[in-house]
């Protein structure tokens, strides 16, 4: 909301310079987002909290001032009597008490609509409002002076027996002043006469009965309506004004009819008409409310001690009528512009505002031993940690995406999708992290970016039966990734996949996880992991088919998932020393070719089962193919290491268990020594 | 054969030796198991009381002497071998070490701010991104059809009716206090959605950190001491701060937080918009009508919540210009933090 410093001058003795003012404003809550000069006055620009439509007007924000100043108000409680006498002329009916608790028609004749003069123009551009002719601009001035949304109907377009507050009726159609034909219905609120719907009530007037140079006669309306059905009415038609923002925030009840009484006098002098009659149906005045205040609750809230005369003095200076209650007690009683006082704790913040927060000291909180709570985080920082020590980036990506683009990464698995998405990229909740991390593959490609290894630790977001269902999931993408991770430059072909196998390794391990498994499934580009039998994910080379979709060409791409809420269930964050190996290790290696139709790991199954309980562990340090291997076969070199942890073993033990290993893979395996 | 001879002989023999290896066959020559130092040694119970005394001394100073000429033999030889033969390395050269990743800032930041949370005693706690509307809204005092709600438009899901991404983490105040008795003091970290067009300053999906205390005798003037411990811890001790008053339905009174702009130090510039100050954060003492829906009896209880954007810290601290640098995961940008 704008607002010039001149204007607020007319109500308010302001001493302070406007750089001055906006600071103690902002320090009161009435945050000043920008100040211009222009034209020997000063624009302020305030963001008012939607709590405080007081505040959406003039005089209430010069009534704050006067608060925060002291300053004196030169607002005079205006509540004159009718200068025009209520007639039978005009009969005016409200269907709803609830929809619209007042309703005032005022009627005033013979005016000349022309131009507004120089001082109306200007004030009402200056704060960013269009002049349109001076009776639109009139109302529009006491709009923003006192907070009241007022209207005008070109009267001799009215069908003259009576005025209607009601709701719409299904098929009715109204033109509104800004040439949109819009449908009504049952939900909307209307002002009509005897025929038809003359306006969409508290939010814009209708095309027909708009006022124009031609028009005479006029109906000045100003009214109280239901704000949430303005707000239902406004989001319906997606339009928003000047007025239904007030209404919908609330005006005060109390200042109706002084608005419409300014308004008519104002408009009787520049358009030069008469009042003829005025009409009021409804509330007179705005229920009387008490909150009661136990000044000692004020140092109990805000941690300072402030005298009784001084929260006195700041509540009666914003409009609270005191009186002394029983025990000490305030009894404040809340003016009709006030309705979002209603506790004790708002009257304590209202001292707390005006006495200045910055007077507020700074303590510490005793906070006793904190309660205890079991949760993954401190494991899923682990991992995230491991998952750096190995080279990776963490990527955040969005939890949105489109429902075929995870379909396609995710088949048979519908995603949750949203009632209100932004578009169609973003309208369904993840299922999987993949598509994601493609994303932002495909978006380092595009950056010329040639090794890419990221990871993201997120929801995933499943339909199951009633309810919905968070996961919380580890994805990896590695690409190009040829020149990083293990220096074992030897490893080359299969790359990819076992680059993610030694990732996933290296958490089990570290999380003392047991029994896991990888599987290869299909064609060999996919494998799944497993733990105690259990599928907890899969990593897989993507298809060029998704790839496409993504743009990237001529890489590899490799992907894993996995179930961190499954992976930390195996966790195992107890940790027992094993004691060192008191005697020597002795290492022998083997080369020999292996047929591609027995697993590297079978073979190491078996060897080990073959050389217990001497054979240690065996290593892989060697794998190749090449010209020296035959076609569908592999060398492989492992490191065999013996050992006991009674004595040390004498040559001639090691040999004879190493031999029998030798002999386990060739006649077992029909390898072949090299 | 006689020791007095060995002992002429030794220095000589011992500067003709070029070489480490040379050094090592004059060590075992004399030294060694089956050395001459061993025979003669070998020979001493052969020996009368009388000889053997003096023989004894004989054979240990030889001993003696003999290991001095190594020790310096084998010195002379180290030296001279570097000074003749070092490897030159070129430091200039790139270093070699395995690169290692990097956390998000996001991350990064979270961390910073829960563990500064944590020091103080506060426990972290964390609840789902789907969330009830009463949850989101109501159990917050923020009214169905209210202008309060303006600030908190919400991605609805389709399919679960009343169901919702959270718009804030503050659900999980309401999750909290329903679990556990007060005394609280619990720190949420979390994303969060709402439905804003993507922009360099709005991202419909983002993180915030929500923190509150729940016990007999809280005060808004510890609000401000925790604050500003947080404050200082993250963006250093020379900063200043501000608690404005605002309005948020969940808390009764409400504050806005700024602190003095980190890049102009207050003098005003493009980043504060010329006001000097950069608010970081949303706070108040909670709402007595909070409390009643959760059911904490808000005579004998009081409590702060506070609330801040992660993204909007990051920015501010590491001087970055748009919200959309942290999800597109360039890893150029990734590895700068």
């Amino acid at each position: 909301m704008k607002f010039t410093y001149n204007w607020i001058k007319d109500y308010v003795d302001i001493r302070l310079p406007p750089e001055k003012l906006a600071e103690k404003l902002t320090m009161a809550g009435l945050e000043v987002i920008s100040l211009e000069s222009k034209e020997g006055d000063c624009i302020f620009e305030v963001e008012i909290t939607s709590n405080r439509p007081d505040w959406l007007n003039i005089l209430g924000i010069a009534r704050e001032i006067a608060a925060i100043t002291g300053a004196k108000l030169k607002i005079k409680d205006e509540r004159p009597g009718m200068q025009s006498k209520s007639t039978q002329a005009l009969k005016t009916e409200v269907e709803d008490k609830k929809d619209c608790p007042l309703y005032t028609a005022r009627i005033i004749r013979d005016i000349k609509v022309g131009l507004s003069p120089d001082w109306l123009r200007k004030r009402l551009e200056s704060i960013g409002c269009r002049s349109v002719n001076n009776v639109v601009d009139i109302t529009n001035y006491f709009l923003f002076e006192t907070g009241e949304p007022l209207h005008a109907f070109d009267w001799d377009k009215i069908s003259p027996d009576k005025i209607i507050v009601r709701r719409g009726k299904a098929g009715e159609k109204l033109t509104t002043i800004d040439g949109a034909l819009r449908s009504i219905d049952c939900n909307t609120l209307v002002i009509a006469d005897s025929l038809k719907p003359l306006a969409l009530a508290g939010i814009m007037g209708g095309k027909e009965s708009e006022v124009t140079y031609n028009t005479k006669n006029i109906l000045l309306e100003a009214a109280v309506f239901n704000p949430i059905l303005i707000r239902r009415t406004r989001q319906a038609h997606s339009i928003q004004s000047e007025s239904s923002y007030r209404f919908e925030r609330g005006v005060d009840l109390e200042a109706v009819k002084m608005a419409s009484q300014k308004a008519g006098m104002l408009i009787t002098e520049l358009c030069k008409g008469r009042q003829h009659c005025f009409k009021s149906v409804g509330l007179k005045k705005a229920q009387k409310r008490d909150v009661i205040l136990n000044t000692l609750n004020v140092e109990k809230v805000l941690g300072i001690s402030i005298k009784g005369s001084e929260t006195k003095e700041i509540l009666s200076g914003l409009g609270f009528k005191l009186k002394i209650g029983k025990r000490g007690l305030l009894k404040v009683g809340i003016p009709s512009f006030r309705q979002d006082v209603c506790l004790e704790e708002d009257l304590i913040e209202e001292v707390a505002r005006i006495f200045g927060y910055e007077h507020i000291p700074v303590s510490l909180p005793k906070i006793l031993p904190p309660i205890t709570i079991r949760d993954n985080r401190s494991l899923v920082s682990n991992i995230k940690n491991i998952l750096v020590g190995l080279g990776l980036n963490e990527a955040i990506t969005y939890s949105l995406d489109g429902s075929k683009t995870l379909q396609d990464f995710n088949p048979g698995i519908v995603a949750i999708e949203l009632l209100n998405p932004l578009s169609r990229e973003q309208e369904a909740l993840r299922t999987t992290l993949i598509p994601g991390l493609t994303h932002a593959v495909a978006n380092n490609l595009n950056q010329k970016q040639d090794c890419i290894a990221l990871f993201e630790i997120s929801h995933v977001f499943l339909k199951k039966d009633s309810s919905p269902y968070e996961e919380l999931k580890l994805g990896i993408a590695l690409t190009g990734a040829k020149r990083m991770f293990f220096n074992n430059a030897a490893i080359k072909d299969e790359l990819g996949l076992l680059n993610l196998k030694g990732i996933a390794e290296e958490i089990f391990k570290r999380l003392k996880v047991q029994g896991y498994e990888f599987i290869n499934q299909g064609q060999g580009g996919r494998a799944g992991i497993y733990i105690n039998k259990e599928k907890t994910g899969y990593m897989e080379m993507l298809g060029q088919e998704l790839l496409d979709k993504f743009g990237i060409k001529n890489k590899n791409v490799f992907m894993l998932e996995i179930s961190l809420d499954k992976l930390i269930s195996y966790a195992r964050t107890e940790k027992k020393y094993v004691s060192l190996p008191k005697y020597p290790v002795i290492t022998r290696d083997i080369s020999f070719i292996l047929q591609e139709k027995n697993s590297v790991k079978e073979v190491i199954v078996a060897l080990k089962e073959k050389g217990w309980p001497l054979l240690r562990s065996i290593k892989v340090v060697d794998y190749y193919k090449g010209k020296q291997i035959p076609e569908g076969c592999r060398g492989l070199t492992i490191e065999c290491n013996y050992g006991s942890n009674e004595r040390t073993l004498t040559e001639e033990e090691v040999y004879s268990v190493h031999s029998r290993i030798c002999l386990e893979l060739k006649e077992k395996f029909d390898a072949v020594m090299r | 054969m006689d020791i007095e001879i060995i002992l002429s002989q030794i220095e000589e023999e011992a500067k003709n030796i070029k070489s480490l290896e040379g050094i090592e066959q004059f060590r075992l020559k004399y030294l060694g198991r089956k050395g001459i130092v061993a025979q003669l040694t070998s020979t001493i119970p052969s020996l009368s009381c009388q000889e053997r005394a003096s023989f004894g001394q004989k054979v240990n100073s030889l001993k003696n002497k003999l290991a001095v000429l190594i020790e310096d033999k084998q010195k002379g030889i180290a030296g001279n071998k570097e000074d003749a033969q070092v490897s030159y390395c070129d430091i200039g050269m790139p270093g070699i070490a395995q690169e290692i990743g990097h956390l998000h800032p996001i991350t990064q930041i979270t961390e910073e701010v829960c563990s500064i949370f944590s020091r103080i005693g506060f426990s972290i706690v964390e609840g789902p991104e789907i969330e009830s509307e009463y949850n989101n809204f109501t159990g917050l005092n923020i009214p169905l059809e209210h202008p309060s709600r303006e600030a908190f438009d919400t991605f609805y899901l389709k399919d679960y009716p009343k169901m919702l991404l959270r718009s804030h983490t503050s659900p999980v105040q309401v999750r909290a206090m329903k679990a556990h008795k007060p005394p609280l003091a619990i720190i949420v970290p979390g994303k969060v959605y709402r439905p804003d067009a993507v922009d360099a300053s709005h991202s419909f999906m983002f993180h915030q950190v929500e923190g509150f205390i729940v016990d007999k005798g809280i005060k808004f003037s510890d609000l401000k001491g925790v604050l500003e411990l947080f404050a200082k811890t993250v963006f250093g001790d020379g900063i200043k701060m501000r608690f404005r008053p605002h309005f948020f339905p969940f808390t009764e009174p409400s504050a806005e937080v700024d602190i003095s702009c980190i890049i102009c130090k207050g003098k005003g510039c493009s980043v504060c918009g010329q006001k000097g100050w950069l608010e970081i954060l949303g706070a108040g003492m909670i709402h007595p009508n909070v409390f009643k829906h959760v059911g904490i009896d808000s005579k004998r209880y009081t409590g702060f919540a506070f609330g801040m954007g992660i993204e909007r810290i990051a920015m501010l601290k590491y001087g970055i210009n748009d919200i959309r640098l942290f999800f597109e995961n360039d890893v150029r940008f990734l590895k700068q933090f």
